[in-house]
């Protein structure tokens, strides 16, 4: 018995040692829903025949994986394998966040670089290292047709030797581009077209297409921008041609034809013969578009067409699995990436139509090209070897670290060239100049000296002293008595929850941010001394930073005084004695319930010009459109989010809908009222208005008054809805200043800068605050013991 | 004191034709506070129509009609699906949020009552700076102080667990919400603290037998606040839980707008699923805005 007792203890012992010996590697990707299955599922095939090592899956949005990723890599808890994109894997590659692949390619039997697409390859490399293992390749030259109206029309499906020109080519048939266009386009009595030929993913994918295969390229060298070339006049073409082609020539439908839609569902409804994307779109498509039995129609896809001069480009995505540095496991990190971006992790990819192989054998096979193997609702489109054609054209998008920030600025005008309220050539050489000027700055190579850690410790010391002593300063010299003394420490202990939190939680971040803003700091990286140069470089040198503060300040002042007469008109209505108060309530609290990432998406929609809600019912009133007369673009609409003097507004608008939270405190606050005061002013003869003024209004104060304090410190910080719906433009006019912020210290990994901007923000918001505080001597505080 | 600039007394023939004139005026102002609230509160709702509008579509509809139509043929296969989805498991995603959103809601009510107490009535050595300082910690964007707290976080161990979305609310429950509170204390009068005094109460029973009782409306809607501030963080969860299991309402439907596919049908019925318990919670809770009928100064 005791022996069986010790040979269980033994066993236990030696399942714990087991258990201990299973490595755990965590992997994370941005993929959607239904990728994400699709690799599960194979990670479960991984973790089957690779007995010991276990994968944990997680997944995050692709707006904020990378800021994920940076933190977590920061404080040194990154997961192994990671996946990664040309455009973002330099960030982290440069500064030795990924392991380098080279090393590890013999320790798998059979591998072949070489098999994989080498555009591919070398847009995950620097020089000769690759970074990051590609799992797809996806160019985006794929014109997906609508073979039913292509044959009522009698128009022959798109060749693979079609060809696009400025002017049409009529001799050519229907292997031109713009005659297939002309032919596709029906107009309505008033002229306006309801069905067009093509449209593309979005706009600017069209602009790269003839950008590209005229010959040009957005920067010197994509690895290492030093020149922009948005100037380029070749580029200033292609927007200016993509600009007429939609306003002046009407075959495509401009982002204002896309009535409340986009540009797939334009195509699914048939309003459209080709739509022109990257092939990820199939499953969808696959879902939306009927059987021709059902009222759908049949489709394909052709490869999107080459210049007429001859040469033919196209811009494209891909993606692949990198390792980070800080791996325990790179041996078993690299089996795992070998397996999800080799054989077994494609093929389960291009079954599900998600992703072309990066293995350009595999991407030549089934299940990617439809067989006799394929089941059917996998055979459309049938024509999918045009993704193998496609790659040898492909155009990455630059991936120097820099490039994002000062193409960001040279692009700003883009938005009004496609709503025709400018010309390309008159907007783009300006531009360019602004974030070419951006681009040499943050080039310069600043050879600062190490961060001082020691000193940057007794400062931060210091600060804290500092703030210590002018906090008691007026206590000095103070006498107390005895029961002042006993009121002190109640007074102590009753703060102490947020005494507590504020020194263990809140202080040492905050006292950090403020060190950092004296650094040059990338996350990644040791910090490096930079003293005040993050502020001066803001105050002199920095394109946005006047813009981003005044815009700020216009939101500020405008939109927190009208939500707060919108709040206060609300809670008195809603303090009535009403029948179904709290479903009015309710109501009228609903937008402040809903989820942001909802809450976004249907704004944009309601703001979409055309076919959008808010022009639907405003440009119905008799003499709005009069009166809105200089607002009106080129499409004869209000184009709320695109036009530079409507974007802010618009956000404005949209931010009146949070006036629920401010009615809710403001209700609370009337609740408190006592009735009798109202009696005894009706007995003394007020009338409604006097009684407003003289009793409600100062027995609120206490409420409005807060509601304007927080109001402003919350508005200066608004960030997300320029984050989620404008990105800042159009030309910066809804470039927050923490959106600002956000992108110097995410995207271009400028922490140090960053921080310093906050502070600034800190004490602009500090100023403010101190001028409300010099009202608080006209609230009436009923319990105040002055 | 408010009423100093009431009118006194009125002649009786003036006060009488006032009084005929107040009838006229109030029914006016009735109704047409009416008319307005019925107008305000469709704009209002308008949001909400096109989410569940789309919601109900199925994704051939979607495509094929205007974006705020009614269905023609409303369908819950969206329901269906995003609930019934075993990857995405709505389900868990609001046990998870429910259990975030409840323990941070108490922290923050239980804490942030206590320390604007001590701001409101306590005088303490300090109190107006620190209360100027505790205002400040409102300024600084949470941003650049990201990183420094989540490796605080890391250092401690609290990576991948619920506790960064919870602990921190029990000590301080945000200025926010503290400056609130204080405003709200503020508005009650001191002769009932005084008086309690004179009978031998310590702060603590004040506190608790007196202010508490009479700030119902004002806790009623600090807690409807933090319960919703939490039920819809999506940075907090995004940042610290990684393992599928713990994730929340906002991770779960930000899977169905990812970059490779935008799927609004699903994100539309997501929301509808996600936003019921705060639209049922609004509902009660907001009652107390007028059950806590506070007859200050009870003299």
């Amino acid at each position: 018995m005791k022996s069986l007792r010790f040979l269980f203890l033994l066993g236990m012992l030696f399942a714990a040692i087991l258990a201990r010996a299973d490595i755990t590697l965590r992997f994370t990707v941005w993929d959607g829903d239904e990728s994400s299955n699709v690799l599960k599922k194979e990670l479960a095939k991984f973790e089957a025949a690779n007995p010991g090592v276990k994968v944990k899956f997680e997944r995050s949005d692709f707006a904020q994986y990378f800021d994920k990723l940076l933190t977590q890599y920061a404080a040194g808890v990154a997961p192994d394998v990671v996946m990664m994109d040309p455009g973002n894997f330099q960030r982290f590659a440069r500064r030795g966040a990924l392991l380098e692949l080279n090393k590890f390619y013999g320790d798998i039997p059979g591998f072949d670089i070489k098999g994989y697409y080498p555009s591919i390859v070398k847009a995950h490399s620097i020089k000769d290292s690759l970074y990051v293992l590609p799992r797809d390749i996806a160019p985006i030259a794929v014109v997906y047709y609508n073979k039913t109206l292509f044959q009522q029309e009698g128009i022959a499906f798109p060749s693979p030797d079609w060809t696009w020109d400025f002017t049409p080519h009529p001799e050519k048939g229907d292997k031109d581009f713009l005659t297939v266009l002309k032919k596709f386009q029906k107009l309505n009595a008033e002229g306006k077209p309801s069905r067009w030929g093509y449209v593309p993913g979005w706009n600017t994918l069209l602009v790269d297409l003839f950008f590209f295969s005229t010959g040009g390229r957005y920067v010197d060298d994509p690895e290492d921008p030093k020149v922009l070339k948005f100037d380029d006049p070749r580029l200033m073409k292609a927007y200016q041609f993509v600009s007429d082609l939609t306003l002046k020539d009407k075959v495509i439908p401009s982002s204002f034809d896309q009535a409340g839609t986009n540009a797939r569902q334009m195509f699914t409804q048939g309003k459209v013969a080709m739509f022109h994307s990257g092939i990820w779109e199939t499953p969808q498509l696959r879902k939306e578009i009927s059987p021709v039995s059902e009222g759908g129609f049949e489709w394909d896809v052709a490869i999107a067409p080459a210049f007429a001069g001859g040469t033919r480009a196209y811009p494209t995505g891909g993606s692949g699995y990198g390792i980070m540095s800080s791996t325990k496991h790179p041996k078993e990190a690299w089996r795992l990436s070998e397996w999800m971006a080799g054989k077994q992790g494609m093929l389960a990819m291009a079954k599900a139509g998600i992703a072309q192989p990066a293995i350009r054998k595999y991407a030549l096979m089934e299940p990617w090209i439809p067989g006799p193997n394929t089941p059917a609702e996998q055979q459309v489109p049938a024509n999918r070897i045009i993704t193998d054609q496609a790659e040898p054209f492909v155009v990455f998008p630059p991936t120097g670290i820099l490039y994002n920030e000062a193409a960001n600025l040279a692009r700003q005008p883009e938005a009004l060239v496609y709503t025709g309220d400018a010309r390309a050539d008159a907007v783009f050489p300006g531009s360019n100049k602004i974030g070419q000027n951006r681009l040499d700055v943050l080039r310069r190579e600043l050879d600062l000296p190490p961060f001082n850690w020691t000193a940057a410790g007794i400062l931060g010391i210091l600060i804290a002293v500092v703030l210590g002593i002018w906090i008691y300063a007026p206590e000095f010299g103070k006498r107390r008595t005895s029961r002042q003394k006993r009121e002190n420490l109640a007074g102590y202990l009753f703060i102490m929850p947020w005494l507590f939190g504020l020194t263990v939680f809140t202080a040492g971040p905050m006292i950090l941010s403020l060190l950092m803003s004296f650094a040059d700091w990338d996350i990644i990286q040791p910090a490096r001394w930079r003293g005040f140069g993050n502020y001066t470089e803001a105050a002199t040198v920095d394109p946005v930073f006047w813009k981003s503060l005044s815009v700020t300040l216009i939101y500020t002042l405008v939109s927190v005084p009208a939500g707060i007469v919108i709040s206060l008109i609300l809670a008195l209505l809603l303090n009535m004695p009403i029948k179904g108060i709290p479903l009015w309530r309710t109501c009228y609290y609903i937008p402040a319930m809903a989820s942001p990432i909802a809450g976004s998406l249907i704004w944009i929609k309601l703001f979409q010009p055309e076919g959008g809600l808010l022009n639907a019912v405003l440009l119905k009133i008799p003499g709005m459109l009069t009166l809105l007369g200089p607002l009106v673009g080129a499409n004869g609409q209000v184009n709320w989010l695109q036009n530079e003097k409507t974007a802010l507004p618009s956000l404005i608008i949209m931010s009146l809908f949070g006036a629920g939270g401010g009615m809710v405190i403001l209700l609370a606050s009337l609740q408190g009222v006592p009735t009798y005061y109202y009696e005894a002013a009706t007995l003394d003869g007020a009338n409604a208005w006097r009684k407003f003024k003289n009793v409600t209004i100062p027995m609120i104060s206490p409420a409005l008054f807060f509601s304007l304090i927080t109001g402003f410190i919350g508005s200066f910080q608004v960030f997300t809805q320029a984050f989620q719906m404008t990105q800042g433009g159009p030309n910066n006019a809804t470039m927050f200043f923490m959106l600002h912020l956000y992108n110097n210290a995410f995207r271009i990994l400028r922490m140090g800068y960053a921080s310093a901007l906050a502070w600034v923000l800190f004490f602009v918001i500090l100023i403010f605050t101190f001028i409300q505080l010099q009202g608080n001597k006209f609230v009436y505080y009923e319990g105040s013991d002055k | 004191m408010a009423l100093r600039n009431t009118p006194r007394a009125l002649d009786h023939a003036a006060a009488k034709k006032s009084a005929q004139n107040a009838a006229l005026f109030g029914l006016l102002t009735r109704y047409s506070s009416f008319l307005l609230l019925i107008f305000g509160a469709v704009v209002f709702v308008i949001p909400f129509y096109v989410m569940l509008a789309i919601a109900f579509k199925s994704a051939k509809e979607l495509g094929a009609t205007e974006i705020w139509g009614w269905p023609k043929n409303p369908t819950f296969e969206n329901f269906v699906y995003v609930w019934t989805n075993p990857n995405v498991s709505f389900w868990l995603f609001l046990k998870n949020t429910f259990v975030i959103s409840t323990l941070g809601t108490l922290g923050v009510l239980f804490s942030s009552s206590v320390v604007a107490y001590g701001f409101a009535r306590i005088n303490f050595a300090g109190k107006d700076r620190l209360f100027l300082l505790l205002l400040s910690t409102m300024m600084l964007p949470g941003i650049v102080t990201m990183i420094p707290t989540f490796i605080l976080y890391a250092k401690i161990g609290w990576v991948n667990s619920f506790l960064p979305m919870t602990v921190p609310a029990w000590f301080g429950g945000g200025a926010f919400n503290i400056f609130l509170l204080r405003q709200f204390y503020l508005g009650i009068p001191r002769e009932l603290d005084e008086a309690a005094f004179l009978d031998g109460a310590n702060y603590w029973t004040i506190f608790s037998r007196i202010i508490l009782p009479l700030s119902g409306p004002a806790l009623a809607t600090v807690g409807i606040f933090a319960f919703i501030y939490n039920w819809k963080d999506l940075l907090g969860p995004l940042l610290y839980l990684n393992d599928p299991e713990l994730q929340t309402n906002e991770l779960g439907l930000s899977t169905y707008n990812s970059l490779q596919a935008s799927q609004w049908h699903l994100v539309m019925a997501g929301s509808v699923i996600v936003m019921i318990p705060l639209v049922v919670l609004f509902f009660i809770g907001q009652k107390s805005f007028v059950k806590g009928i506070v007859m200050t100064g009870g003299k």
